[in-house]
């Protein structure tokens, strides 16, 4: 069961993005999600450190012979709140046909 | 800021989520010049079979082999270098009896068209079931990759939301 809970650090658009790419993987290699994006290496850079900072995401570092690779991954706790993210989006997108849902079973007319 | 959201801002980060689940997704699949490869390659095996020299096949069934495996490998451990899907959760049991499925149709067709042919005494039997197969392979192949996506996007959006 998915509770909904907008979350303030996933919601803007580049961090929404990259979470979203990162759902449908176990892990993404750094230059994959910035491809992906169209993001520089500072940007991406940047708001990896903030994700993992809040504990989001795992940014594993390694060596592909001599070239230096990093890969980024959801962490449990990202997962979650991205779920939650998704689900509290869903619930505004549906309030205005609740809302009218509700005014029409309490037979109350609206002005 | 929830409370602040308006229905058709909280639609379009929900549009822009599926959109960029979607892209991550496509670039994970095998494109389709891949199966334009391997419907080539399995032509000039079966046209090299068929020419009863031992140089042409001696030169071409290496080749040939080695150009699938590679690509395949390529496809395969090349994109997981990049990324890594969520293969065992987004394809689930249907997806990879699609991929099985597919391979086994592709590879019995061709065969069963193969000794069909000879059978008939066409003269040229192997290259002509590899025509059919690789043309099979052709019209499969983007429809398995439609499939593919579908089930992997079903699966995502059921299990993760």
């Amino acid at each position: 069961m998915v509770t909904a809970r907008f979350d303030e650090l996933i919601h803007p658009p580049t961090r929404l993005a990259i979470i979203s790419v990162l759902a449908t993987t176990e892990w993404a290699d750094f230059r994959f999600i910035r491809d992906e994006l169209g993001l520089s290496d500072s940007a991406l850079s940047k708001q990896l450190a903030i994700l993992e900072a809040a504990g989001y995401i795992d940014i594993r570092k390694s060596f592909a012979g001599k070239r230096p690779r990093t890969s980024a991954r959801l962490s449990r706790a990202g997962r979650t709140a991205f779920e939650g993210h998704v689900a509290a989006l869903q619930q505004i997108v549906a309030r205005p046909a609740t809302l009218a849902q509700t005014v029409r079973s309490s037979g109350t007319r609206q002005p | 800021m929830s409370g602040q959201l308006k229905p058709e801002q909280a639609s379009s980060a929900l549009a822009e989520i599926s959109r960029r689940q979607e892209q991550a997704i496509d670039a994970m699949l095998m494109p389709t010049w891949y199966w334009w490869s391997v419907a080539a390659a399995c032509v000039a095996i079966g046209a090299a079979a068929d020419s009863n020299d031992t140089v042409v096949r001696a030169a071409v069934f290496p080749i040939a082999i080695g150009l699938i495996v590679a690509l395949t490998a390529a496809m395969i451990f090349g994109r997981y270098r990049r990324a890594r899907v969520r293969s065992n959760e987004l394809l689930g049991g249907s997806g990879a009896l699609a991929i099985v499925g597919t391979a086994w149709l592709v590879v019995g067709v061709t065969i069963g068209t193969g000794f069909g042919l000879r059978a008939a005494g066409t003269p040229v039997p192997a290259t002509l079931a590899t025509i059919v197969g690789g043309g099979m392979l052709l019209a499969v192949g983007p429809v398995l990759r439609r499939i593919l996506r579908r089930v992997m996007l079903a699966n995502l959006n059921g299990a993760g939301r």
